[in-house]
Protein backbone atom coordinates (compact mmCIF):
# COMPACT_ATOMS: atom_id res chain seq x y z
CA UNK A 1 0.00 0.00 0.00
CA UNK A 2 1.55 3.58 -1.12
CA UNK A 3 3.14 5.22 2.07
CA UNK A 4 0.94 8.47 1.08
CA UNK A 5 -2.52 6.35 1.69
CA UNK A 6 -1.36 5.48 4.81
CA UNK A 7 0.18 8.74 6.32
CA UNK A 8 -3.20 10.40 4.80
CA UNK A 9 -5.02 8.34 6.92
CA UNK A 10 -3.05 9.20 9.91
CA UNK A 11 -3.57 13.23 9.51
CA UNK A 12 -7.15 12.90 8.47
CA UNK A 13 -9.42 14.97 6.73
CA UNK A 14 -7.49 18.51 5.35
CA UNK A 15 -10.87 20.41 4.63
CA UNK A 16 -11.15 23.67 6.42
CA UNK A 17 -14.63 23.66 9.07
CA UNK A 18 -15.11 27.51 7.84
CA UNK A 19 -17.49 28.60 7.85
CA UNK A 20 -19.11 26.40 10.36
CA UNK A 21 -16.09 26.99 12.68
CA UNK A 22 -12.77 29.27 12.64
CA UNK A 23 -10.56 28.03 10.37
CA UNK A 24 -6.72 28.27 12.12
CA UNK A 25 -5.04 30.06 8.99
CA UNK A 26 -7.33 33.13 9.50
CA UNK A 27 -5.05 34.51 12.08
CA UNK A 28 -2.15 34.69 10.13
CA UNK A 29 -4.10 36.65 7.30
CA UNK A 30 -3.03 40.51 6.67
CA UNK A 31 -6.15 42.58 7.66
CA UNK A 32 -7.18 45.87 7.86
CA UNK A 33 -5.60 48.46 10.42
CA UNK A 34 -7.69 49.44 13.58
CA UNK A 35 -7.13 52.64 15.21
CA UNK A 36 -6.32 54.37 18.89
CA UNK A 37 -8.08 57.61 18.60
CA UNK A 38 -6.45 57.71 22.20
CA UNK A 39 -2.83 58.03 20.17
CA UNK A 40 -3.99 59.36 16.49
CA UNK A 41 -3.03 63.16 16.74
CA UNK A 42 -3.09 65.57 14.00
CA UNK A 43 -0.10 64.96 12.76
CA UNK A 44 0.17 61.17 12.99
CA UNK A 45 -2.95 60.90 10.92
CA UNK A 46 -1.85 63.08 8.44
CA UNK A 47 1.64 61.19 7.99
CA UNK A 48 -0.37 57.72 7.30
CA UNK A 49 -2.74 59.85 4.82
CA UNK A 50 0.46 60.83 3.21
CA UNK A 51 1.75 56.88 3.48
CA UNK A 52 -1.15 55.56 2.11
CA UNK A 53 -0.69 54.25 -1.25
CA UNK A 54 -4.76 54.30 -2.24
CA UNK A 55 -8.15 56.31 -1.26
CA UNK A 56 -8.26 54.05 1.65
CA UNK A 57 -7.57 57.33 4.44
CA UNK A 58 -8.58 61.06 4.50
CA UNK A 59 -9.30 63.64 6.94
CA UNK A 60 -12.57 65.48 7.34
CA UNK A 61 -14.45 67.50 10.77
CA UNK A 62 -11.72 66.35 13.18
CA UNK A 63 -11.93 62.40 11.98
CA UNK A 64 -10.28 60.60 9.94
CA UNK A 65 -11.96 58.82 7.44
CA UNK A 66 -10.63 54.90 7.02
CA UNK A 67 -12.46 53.21 3.40
CA UNK A 68 -11.86 49.55 4.79
CA UNK A 69 -13.39 48.57 1.14
CA UNK A 70 -10.33 50.64 -0.72
CA UNK A 71 -8.12 49.80 1.82
CA UNK A 72 -5.11 46.78 0.95
CA UNK A 73 -3.91 46.07 4.14
CA UNK A 74 -0.20 46.76 2.75
CA UNK A 75 0.82 47.81 6.45
CA UNK A 76 2.34 51.21 5.56
CA UNK A 77 0.01 53.12 8.13
CA UNK A 78 1.22 50.54 10.94
CA UNK A 79 4.72 51.36 10.11
CA UNK A 80 4.19 54.79 9.78
CA UNK A 81 2.54 55.28 13.83
CA UNK A 82 3.35 52.07 15.13
CA UNK A 83 1.32 53.34 18.68
CA UNK A 84 -1.60 54.36 17.11
CA UNK A 85 -2.29 51.39 14.30
CA UNK A 86 -3.03 47.86 14.89
CA UNK A 87 -4.37 45.19 13.02
CA UNK A 88 -7.75 44.30 13.19
CA UNK A 89 -7.06 40.61 12.57
CA UNK A 90 -10.91 40.86 10.87
CA UNK A 91 -11.29 39.26 7.12
CA UNK A 92 -15.03 38.59 7.57
CA UNK A 93 -15.49 41.86 5.73
CA UNK A 94 -18.12 41.10 3.06
CA UNK A 95 -21.13 43.84 3.52
CA UNK A 96 -24.29 44.25 1.09
CA UNK A 97 -24.35 48.25 2.11
CA UNK A 98 -20.68 50.02 0.46
CA UNK A 99 -21.33 52.62 2.73
CA UNK A 100 -20.59 50.34 6.01
CA UNK A 101 -16.64 50.13 5.01
CA UNK A 102 -16.24 53.84 5.17
CA UNK A 103 -15.46 54.26 9.46
CA UNK A 104 -15.40 57.55 11.51
CA UNK A 105 -11.96 57.55 13.45
CA UNK A 106 -12.11 60.54 16.06
CA UNK A 107 -8.30 62.34 15.89
CA UNK A 108 -6.97 63.61 19.42
CA UNK A 109 -8.06 66.85 20.48
CA UNK A 110 -10.11 67.86 17.88
CA UNK A 111 -13.84 66.15 19.05
CA UNK A 112 -16.73 67.53 17.88
CA UNK B 1 -41.11 55.94 -5.55
CA UNK B 2 -41.55 54.16 -1.99
CA UNK B 3 -42.91 50.57 -1.48
CA UNK B 4 -45.67 49.97 0.46
CA UNK B 5 -46.63 47.10 2.55
CA UNK B 6 -47.94 45.16 0.12
CA UNK B 7 -44.59 45.50 -1.75
CA UNK B 8 -41.87 45.33 0.67
CA UNK B 9 -44.08 41.87 2.54
CA UNK B 10 -43.32 40.53 -1.71
CA UNK B 11 -40.24 41.52 -1.88
CA UNK B 12 -39.27 39.61 1.94
CA UNK B 13 -41.39 36.33 0.60
CA UNK B 14 -39.38 36.53 -2.45
CA UNK B 15 -35.73 36.85 -0.96
CA UNK B 16 -36.36 34.11 1.67
CA UNK B 17 -37.36 31.97 -1.54
CA UNK B 18 -34.18 32.61 -3.69
CA UNK B 19 -32.10 32.70 -0.36
CA UNK B 20 -33.73 28.83 0.00
CA UNK B 21 -32.81 28.21 -3.50
CA UNK B 22 -29.45 29.58 -3.70
CA UNK B 23 -28.63 28.36 -0.52
CA UNK B 24 -28.40 24.50 -1.59
CA UNK B 25 -27.15 24.97 -4.95
CA UNK B 26 -25.52 28.03 -7.00
CA UNK B 27 -23.34 28.71 -9.57
CA UNK B 28 -20.61 30.93 -10.09
CA UNK B 29 -19.00 32.79 -12.73
CA UNK B 30 -16.29 35.05 -12.43
CA UNK B 31 -15.41 38.24 -14.60
CA UNK B 32 -12.24 39.33 -14.84
CA UNK B 33 -12.44 42.99 -15.89
CA UNK B 34 -8.55 43.92 -15.57
CA UNK B 35 -7.56 42.23 -12.54
CA UNK B 36 -3.71 41.24 -11.56
CA UNK B 37 -5.10 37.95 -11.49
CA UNK B 38 -4.01 37.24 -7.93
CA UNK B 39 -7.81 37.68 -6.70
CA UNK B 40 -7.88 34.61 -9.78
CA UNK B 41 -5.55 32.79 -7.83
CA UNK B 42 -7.61 33.51 -4.51
CA UNK B 43 -10.63 32.15 -6.18
CA UNK B 44 -9.10 29.03 -7.73
CA UNK B 45 -7.88 27.93 -4.57
CA UNK B 46 -11.25 27.89 -3.21
CA UNK B 47 -11.60 24.46 -5.22
CA UNK B 48 -8.78 23.40 -3.65
CA UNK B 49 -9.24 20.40 -1.58
CA UNK B 50 -8.82 23.05 2.05
CA UNK B 51 -11.18 25.19 1.38
CA UNK B 52 -13.65 22.89 -1.30
CA UNK B 53 -15.88 24.98 -2.16
CA UNK B 54 -17.91 22.41 -3.75
CA UNK B 55 -19.09 20.83 -0.06
CA UNK B 56 -20.93 24.30 0.19
CA UNK B 57 -22.90 23.98 -2.95
CA UNK B 58 -21.40 26.62 -5.00
CA UNK B 59 -20.03 25.49 -8.27
CA UNK B 60 -17.81 27.26 -11.17
CA UNK B 61 -19.28 27.63 -14.49
CA UNK B 62 -17.79 28.73 -17.72
CA UNK B 63 -21.10 30.40 -19.10
CA UNK B 64 -23.15 33.50 -17.65
CA UNK B 65 -26.52 32.09 -19.22
CA UNK B 66 -25.59 29.29 -16.49
CA UNK B 67 -24.61 31.22 -13.82
CA UNK B 68 -26.57 32.90 -10.77
CA UNK B 69 -23.61 34.78 -8.98
CA UNK B 70 -21.38 36.91 -11.13
CA UNK B 71 -17.64 37.33 -9.08
CA UNK B 72 -16.13 40.49 -10.34
CA UNK B 73 -12.72 41.14 -10.14
CA UNK B 74 -10.69 44.12 -11.44
CA UNK B 75 -11.26 47.57 -11.89
CA UNK B 76 -13.39 47.61 -15.04
CA UNK B 77 -11.49 48.94 -17.47
CA UNK B 78 -13.48 50.68 -20.45
CA UNK B 79 -12.70 48.29 -22.71
CA UNK B 80 -14.49 45.63 -20.73
CA UNK B 81 -17.86 47.78 -20.58
CA UNK B 82 -20.32 45.53 -23.14
CA UNK B 83 -18.14 42.58 -22.64
CA UNK B 84 -19.82 42.82 -18.88
CA UNK B 85 -22.80 44.61 -19.65
CA UNK B 86 -23.14 41.21 -22.30
CA UNK B 87 -22.44 38.82 -19.45
CA UNK B 88 -24.85 40.50 -16.64
CA UNK B 89 -27.79 40.02 -19.30
CA UNK B 90 -26.93 37.26 -20.23
CA UNK B 91 -27.52 35.54 -16.52
CA UNK B 92 -30.82 34.44 -15.58
CA UNK B 93 -32.64 36.03 -13.02
CA UNK B 94 -32.65 35.95 -9.92
CA UNK B 95 -28.84 37.22 -9.98
CA UNK B 96 -26.49 38.12 -7.90
CA UNK B 97 -23.09 40.69 -8.41
CA UNK B 98 -20.27 40.48 -6.50
CA UNK B 99 -17.11 42.89 -6.71
CA UNK B 100 -14.16 40.89 -5.35
CA UNK B 101 -11.05 42.98 -4.03
CA UNK B 102 -9.55 46.46 -3.34
CA UNK B 103 -9.47 47.28 -7.26
CA UNK B 104 -13.18 46.37 -8.14
CA UNK B 105 -14.31 48.51 -4.46
CA UNK B 106 -12.27 51.53 -5.85
CA UNK B 107 -9.53 51.38 -3.60
CA UNK B 108 -6.63 50.88 -6.33
CA UNK B 109 -7.47 52.68 -9.36
CA UNK B 110 -9.15 56.09 -9.81
CA UNK B 111 -11.35 56.84 -12.40
CA UNK B 112 -9.78 58.03 -15.87
CA UNK B 113 -10.18 57.33 -19.75
CA UNK B 114 -8.84 53.67 -19.57
CA UNK B 115 -10.80 52.26 -16.16
CA UNK B 116 -14.08 53.21 -14.71
CA UNK B 117 -12.38 52.71 -11.22
CA UNK B 118 -15.20 50.68 -9.02
CA UNK B 119 -17.14 47.93 -10.99
CA UNK B 120 -20.61 49.54 -9.66
CA UNK B 121 -19.78 52.20 -12.35
CA UNK B 122 -21.20 49.83 -14.80
CA UNK B 123 -22.50 47.12 -12.82
CA UNK B 124 -25.47 46.52 -10.10
CA UNK B 125 -22.88 44.97 -7.09
CA UNK B 126 -25.03 43.44 -4.47
CA UNK B 127 -22.21 42.31 -2.35
CA UNK B 128 -18.64 43.95 -1.67
CA UNK B 129 -15.81 41.73 -0.90
CA UNK B 130 -12.82 43.70 0.48
CA UNK B 131 -9.45 42.86 0.45
CA UNK B 132 -5.90 42.81 -1.32
CA UNK B 133 -6.85 39.85 -2.45
CA UNK B 134 -9.16 38.77 -0.70
CA UNK B 135 -8.49 35.53 0.78
CA UNK B 136 -9.80 32.06 0.50
CA UNK B 137 -11.86 32.70 3.73
CA UNK B 138 -12.88 36.28 2.97
CA UNK B 139 -14.61 35.07 -0.61
CA UNK B 140 -16.10 32.15 1.51
CA UNK B 141 -17.70 34.39 3.72
CA UNK B 142 -18.90 36.85 1.14
CA UNK B 143 -20.45 33.93 -0.74
CA UNK B 144 -22.15 33.11 2.21
CA UNK B 145 -23.46 37.14 2.51
CA UNK B 146 -24.14 37.09 -0.51
CA UNK B 147 -26.60 33.88 -0.57
CA UNK B 148 -28.10 35.07 2.85
CA UNK B 149 -26.39 32.25 4.88
CA UNK B 150 -23.84 34.40 6.98
CA UNK B 151 -24.61 37.71 8.35
CA UNK B 152 -22.48 40.41 7.99
CA UNK B 153 -20.25 41.78 10.69
CA UNK B 154 -19.04 44.88 8.92
CA UNK B 155 -21.53 47.52 10.35
CA UNK B 156 -20.81 46.31 13.77
CA UNK B 157 -17.00 47.11 13.36
CA UNK B 158 -15.63 50.53 14.08
CA UNK B 159 -11.85 49.74 13.24
CA UNK B 160 -10.98 51.43 16.81
CA UNK B 161 -8.66 49.36 18.70
CA UNK B 162 -10.17 47.26 21.31
CA UNK B 163 -10.84 49.09 24.44
CA UNK B 164 -9.38 52.27 23.75
CA UNK B 165 -12.43 54.55 23.08
CA UNK B 166 -10.89 57.65 24.23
Amino acid sequence: MPLWFIRGLRRGVVTTRYPARPDASATALPTPPAFRPGKLTRELADRMISVCPGPALSRADGNLIFDAGACTACGRCALAAPDAVTPTGEFELATTDRAALVKMIPILGEER
Amino acid sequence: MNPGPDETATATRLRAQIAAQFGRSLHIRTLDTGSCAVCEQEIRLLSAPHYDLHRLGFFFTPAPRHADLLLVTGPMVRAFTLAARKAYEAMPGPKVVVATGACALGGVYRPDPFVHGTVDAVLPVDVWIPGCPPSPLALLNGLGVAVGRLAEKTPGLTFIAGGDRS
